[in-house]
């Protein structure tokens, strides 16, 4: 049977307002271990992702005055805990990301359900191989 | 802070490298030759394009990112940072000219660069670095 997304993601996700300076930003994915951060508006409505590497976009500049919304990977795909894990992976290879957000399959809903991390997938290759 | 690099051979297999990864969180691994010589990298993104697939027939060098960029310890973080926004690598490979050719010392990571934005004012790699505790090469 083929797996879905549900089997793999997790919960919730770590997530800034679109305001916060890439500074905090930096700091909050420091501190919690973190190698995303998922930027919402003040509806907390999904606007997009800032991955370990997409901050590097702001390297060299005014780390307090570039905002989380100037630097953001826009979310314009979505995954939904419905979709083929097999889609999933090849959505994270073909935008080079290791960690997609996950909402929910209700049409227009922009509500974060949870995120697929690359970490999962991997750990779920080994286990496969274990079975 | 976990301060070990990940090392594999070219012939060892993808699941070998997916073990190796998940028995130390998940980490990319160099490919290095039994001489020491670093050949590549393996990334998470290289490994996930395998699931579902029998992951013994293909070698980490078939999946590898070769290693073609030399970054030396005594470079300023600045330089490194522009080289990973210009070739867009998640990772690259410290290779140390004094530990002899082509051995890796540890790996520049964009996370690490995450603590360096996050407040570290200067610095080299040696600040923040993944360096290993004890360099020792896997027995074949």
């Amino acid at each position: 049977m083929e797996e879905r997304v549900m089997r793999v993601m997790r919960k919730g996700a770590l997530s800034c307002s679109e305001d916060t300076s890439i500074r905090e930003v930096a700091q909050i994915m420091w501190v919690n271990s973190a190698h995303y951060c998922v930027v919402i508006n003040q509806s907390h409505e999904v606007l997009g992702i800032i991955s370990a590497r997409s901050i590097l976009k702001a390297f060299g500049r005014d780390l307090r005055q570039v905002k989380a919304k100037d630097i953001l990977i826009p979310y314009t795909f979505t995954i939904t805990p419905s979709t083929p894990l097999k889609e999933a992976i090849q959505l994270m290879d073909k935008r080079k990301i290791e960690h997609l957000i996950v909402v929910s399959d209700r049409p227009g809903s922009k509500a974060i359900l949870g995120l697929l991390h690359i970490e999962d997938i991997v750990d779920r290759m080994a286990q496969d191989e274990e079975r | 802070m976990d301060r070990d690099i990940i090392l594999c051979y070219p012939h060892d297999s993808v699941k070998e490298v997916v073990h190796m990864m998940k028995a130390n969180q998940f980490r990319p691994v160099v490919v290095a030759h039994e001489s020491g010589e670093v050949w590549g990298l393996v990334s998470r993104l290289a490994v996930i394009r395998f699931y579902g697939e029998d992951l013994e027939r293909t070698r980490a060098e078939d999946v590898m990112r070769p290693y073609r960029i030399e970054v030396d310890p005594q470079w300023p973080i600045e330089t490194a940072i522009e080289l990973m926004k210009r070739t867009r690598y998640e990772h690259l490979i410290i290779v140390d000219p004094h530990a002899g050719p082509m051995r890796p010392i540890g790996i520049l990571s964009s996370f690490d660069i995450v603590r360096y934005m996050s407040g570290i004012e200067t610095g080299h790699y040696e600040q923040i670095l993944k360096m290993p505790q004890e360099w020792s090469i896997p027995s074949p």
